[in-house]
């Protein structure tokens, strides 16, 4: 930028004019902060051709999705079983049980309310369900959702296992072969 | 004709009354911060109404210490140290007063309408428009007062406080003009002319420009003249001045996109904001150095002075604040940062450290100047000075934990990175409450050590009489000829052509295609190889030249508007010009109907901002906690946008029809009862409102002028319309057990909520163009 070599590094020079009193040397740049400011320019050369210019690198969108394909197919080689025999025998499993319980106090309880009585959305206890009742048709309205009745799909959001694991909570409030009612809808208690 | 001696007596009355103001709304403004930062904690504190809530009063405190306390304080400094500088009184008394007055008639105005709910829903821009206005014709006047002023000056050279000065006064001007552009609706509501990615852009152009141009360079110059006057030593390196002002004030302006990194902005635009961020490293330290530098030989002085010790601080937090910002705009570091506490922490080293110390450090000088009379107590300053540095430690520490530990928790993933660790947003907010608390702590110490200066104020001051500073000059010496650079000598000369020139060729090899590329390329390389060449062999002459300039201010001026305006020309330019259905990617969004408009507009007022975010990064974590990454089409039509900045509440973009009506409502009443440890408060008074369905017309006829393809209606039509959709959610309300009147505002804003996320699939189409 200014020469540095010209003067000897040695003296002071302070310049002739001063602004109220105040004056100011013309000291040399510092190196190390010369170094800095040409390597964050050559950076932004090197990082623009990357990016930019050559397109060697992915876009935002390109390399969120390629990351999701990745993580979908994972999930499709590691889904857990899915049948009614499993899913009962996990609701007699403490493991799975209390695992299932955490879930569904910080996920589920909100709406389906702390001893799964129902709130906004319906009781889990009882006899009747709306979406069907065997353990697989209650695995699938969880990961799926009922989007028009305003259950979210917790499939994606907790991953199966966590799922599974809720569904064996619920379950284990229920005994195997206990009647399956249909109910055509929920009424909130009111408020 | 001889010269005859003048003394000129300094009008110091002016800068008393600023740093009256300065102290009283700096308290004002830390208060209402401490404040919101206990709401965070204790929710109780919102006191379930609505003026006390805090997205009504977080846009209090961040415009109350921005234009309240950082703006009386600059001004203080300003007319001070420019009086003094070039040896002449302020242009006009009555232009002096009407600059104080209608500054302080702006912020008490800003303190009654955001309690009320009155605002743009802009980030530091939430301001009515009426208010925009004088804030515009104040600045102008500040402006008018300056210039007049270096026009009537008796020291030929500009010291380069001045230059700083000037940088500050025409990038605010230009900054926010552009970015508070509307067309009214009434009285006190308009709707922004930009939306979606563009508004965003806008605003993220003036946000960082606010903080560069009101928060930064007025607080160098004033560092310029105080510090060295305080240390009684000179300043460390004119050329360093020289390089790092003008390097500063070129590069900030590209750096804006930083706060819109991994969102759906356009790729080329997010890479510019994070290279030049990057680049603005280097001048940002020049500052500091100049500043800290300017100490050598001073040093043992700060053992007893607290003036140096405050100055001393102050560029030290300004030095870590100025590494810290390029660090956080380095994409993957960016990508845990943003939308958490560390962004907080960020700023209010910058804020309380930068800007809090340098001022008061400079009142402290400037109190026994100004009013004749040693100050009350130099150990009550001290005891000030550690009781604000401990406050801000706790503070940013606090904010780097929290920010770090949240950031990480929601990026958190488990079973080979197929789910999220830690599906519960809940989850991770609990996790940083004890640091939200700490944040409070130090807060509260920070504005303890306000009120001791505030009381050595009064005791200093109590008694004592004002005293007017004076100078005595020549007049009438006749200004050199040779001193003239005029056009020709402004423009065509090496070190304007080799800049111009050589960021003309790189911004074609970056932005051009093809041929031009390539053109780009060989020049840039030329210019190089020249400039380099020729910076050692013709230094002087470029030297005398910029010598030469320092005596003329309006060519000085006229250049500094150039290298300002250059950044802002290349990045908004093509994202404005482009046409919006250029500018959807694959997604279009499905406008508002009028209920859902009205809704939007609740949401605006409450501030729902300041704490969701309605944009989906392009990240893994975002997408599977929230849903498929947003699209530019999809807030296309949001005037003004709401991507947000600060995610104390989870994303929102695409939480309609997630949960059922009711549970809206019910979250709404009392968000504890639905999501056990939220810190959110409760909306009660969105259940006994009624929603503004009679201005409706106006508003929809704002949105088409602006773009918005809403058909043409009746007001009868637009009401009947607003009142069937409201029927028909306090009728599924009803279905729920929850009874609410279809005309509450509640109606409304679930309305919109349930909305958001609706898009109509379109063909691909070119995105924004280059």
């Amino acid at each position: 930028m200014t020469p540095t070599h010209n003067q000897p590094p040695s003296e002071d020079p302070i310049r002739p004019h001063e602004y109220d009193g105040i004056q100011e040397y013309d000291k040399r740049l510092p190196n190390w902060w010369l170094v800095t400011f040409y390597a964050t320019i050559i950076f932004w050369v090197g990082y623009w051709f990357y990016y930019e210019r050559a397109q060697l690198g992915l876009s935002g969108p390109a390399a969120v999705e390629a990351e999701l394909s990745q993580i979908e197919a994972a999930k499709l080689a590691s889904a857990p079983a899915v049948d009614d025999a499993s899913l009962w025998k996990m609701s007699r499993n403490p493991v799975f049980v209390d695992a299932g319980r955490a879930t569904y106090a910080s996920t589920c309880a909100s709406c389906h309310a702390d001893k799964l009585s129902g709130g906004i959305g319906p009781n889990l206890v009882d006899h009747l369900w709306i979406h069907g009742g065997t353990p697989t048709e209650i695995y699938n309205t969880v990961s799926n959702g009922v989007l028009v009745k305003g259950m979210p799909a917790w499939g994606p959001v907790l991953g199966g296992k966590k799922v599974a694991e809720t569904v064996a909570f619920i379950l284990s409030h229920h005994k195997e072969g206990d009647p399956i009612e249909k109910q055509e809808a929920w009424t909130p208690p009111s408020s | 004709m001889p010269a005859t001696k003048t003394t000129i007596e300094y009008n110091d009355k002016i800068v008393r009354q600023f740093i009256y103001a300065t102290l009283i709304w700096g308290a004002v403004g830390m208060l209402a911060g401490v404040l919101i930062a206990s709401q965070l904690n204790f929710w109780q504190l919102n006191f379930q109404t609505s003026w006390l809530s805090f997205g009504r009063l977080r846009p209090l405190h961040t415009n109350a210490v921005i234009f309240a306390f950082v703006g009386n304080m600059m001004f203080a400094g300003i007319y001070y140290s420019t009086q003094r500088l070039v040896k002449a009184r302020l242009a006009s008394d009555f232009l002096s007063n009407l600059h104080f007055w209608g500054w302080q008639a702006i912020i008490v105005a800003a303190a009654v309408t955001l309690p009320l709910g009155l605002t743009r829903g802009k980030e530091y821009a939430e301001l009515i428009w009426p208010i925009n206005v004088a804030v515009a014709l104040i600045w102008v006047v500040f402006a008018v007062n300056f210039f007049w002023t270096l026009a009537r000056r008796n020291e030929p050279s500009l010291y380069v406080a001045i230059w700083f000065y000037i940088a500050t006064i025409i990038t605010v001007a230009m900054l926010y003009i552009v970015n508070h552009l509307s067309i009214p609706t009434s009285l006190l509501h308009s709707y922004p002319i930009f939306s979606g990615v563009q508004d965003a852009l806008v605003q993220w152009w003036y946000g960082h420009n606010a903080v560069a141009f009101f928060l930064t360079t007025p607080i160098l110059g004033i560092m310029y003249y105080f510090v060295p006057k305080a240390a009684e030593r000179p300043v460390y390196s004119y050329r360093l001045s020289i390089v790092h002002f003008w390097s500063l004030v070129f590069i900030y302006i590209w750096a804006g996109p930083h706060h819109l990194l991994n969102t759906a902005l356009p790729g080329w635009l997010q890479t510019l904001g994070m290279t030049f961020s990057l680049m603005l490293w280097a001048p940002s330290w020049g500052g500091m150095l100049n500043g800290l530098l300017t100490l050598r030989g001073a040093w043992h002085k700060l053992r007893t002075d607290p003036v140096l010790k405050f100055f001393a601080a102050g560029v030290t937090f300004y030095g870590m604040a100025t590494f810290e910002g390029p660090l956080l705009s380095i994409k993957s570091v960016n990508a845990l940062a943003h939308y958490t506490d560390w962004i907080i922490g960020h700023v209010h080293a910058g804020a309380l450290g930068w800007n809090g110390f340098m001022a008061a450090g400079m009142v402290y000088w400037l109190l026994p100047r100004l009013w004749n009379k040693p100050l009350y107590s130099t150990s009550l300053a001290n005891v000030h000075f550690w009781l604000g540095t401990v406050g801000i430690l706790l503070y940013v520490a606090a904010m780097w934990t929290s920010g770090i530990t949240q950031g990480v928790m929601l990026g958190a993933t488990t079973e080979n990175g197929t789910v999220l660790a830690y599906p519960s947003f809940l989850d991770t907010l609990n996790a940083i409450k004890p640091m939200m608390l700490m944040r409070v702590i130090g807060g509260g110490l920070y504005l303890v050590g306000w009120f001791l200066l505030a009381y050595n104020f009064y005791r200093t001051v109590k008694g004592a009489s004002t005293v007017n500073g004076t100078v005595e000059v020549y007049r009438d010496e006749p200004t050199p000829a040779d001193s003239r650079l005029g056009f020709f000598g402004t423009f065509f000369n090496a070190p304007t052509l080799f800049c111009v020139v050589g960021i003309g060729f790189a911004c074609l090899w970056m932005l051009g295609n093809g041929l031009l590329s390539m053109v780009g390329i060989v020049g840039s390389l030329a210019c190089f190889v020249a400039g380099y060449a020729l910076v050692h062999t013709r230094a002087k002459a470029w030297g005398d030249w910029h010598e030469k300039l320092l005596l003329n201010a309006l060519p000085f001026t006229i250049l500094t508007f150039i290298a300002v305006v250059v950044g802002g020309l290349i990045q908004i330019v093509p994202t404005v010009v482009a046409q919006k259905a250029q500018n959807v990617e694959d997604r279009l969004q499905v406008t508002y109907s009028p209920l859902e408009l009205a809704g939007r507009d609740i949401y605006v007022r409450e501030g729902c901002y300041t704490c969701h975010s309605q944009m989906i990064r392009t990240l893994v974590p975002d997408v599977l906690r929230y849903g498929d990454y947003s699209r530019l089409g999809e807030s296309i039509y949001d005037h003004p946008y709401q991507w947000g900045s600060k995610r104390t509440g989870p994303d929102l973009a695409r939480v309609g029809g997630k949960y059922p009506n009711v549970w809206h409502l019910r979250h709404m009443e009392d968000p504890r009862a639905i999501s056990p440890g939220s810190i959110m408060p409760a909306y009660p008074w969105l259940s006994t409102q009624n929603t503004d369905i009679a201005s409706l017309p106006s508003k929809l006829k704002v949105q088409r002028m602006l773009g918005v393809p809403y058909p043409a209606q009746s007001a009868q039509e637009i009401f009947d319309q607003a009142q069937a959709q409201a029927k028909t959610i306090a009728q599924d309300l009803r279905a729920a057990g929850a009874y609410v009147a279809p005309e509450k505002e509640i109606i409304a804003l679930i309305a919109y909520l349930q909305h958001l996320g609706k898009f109509e699939e379109v063909a691909p189409k070119q995105t924004a163009a280059r």
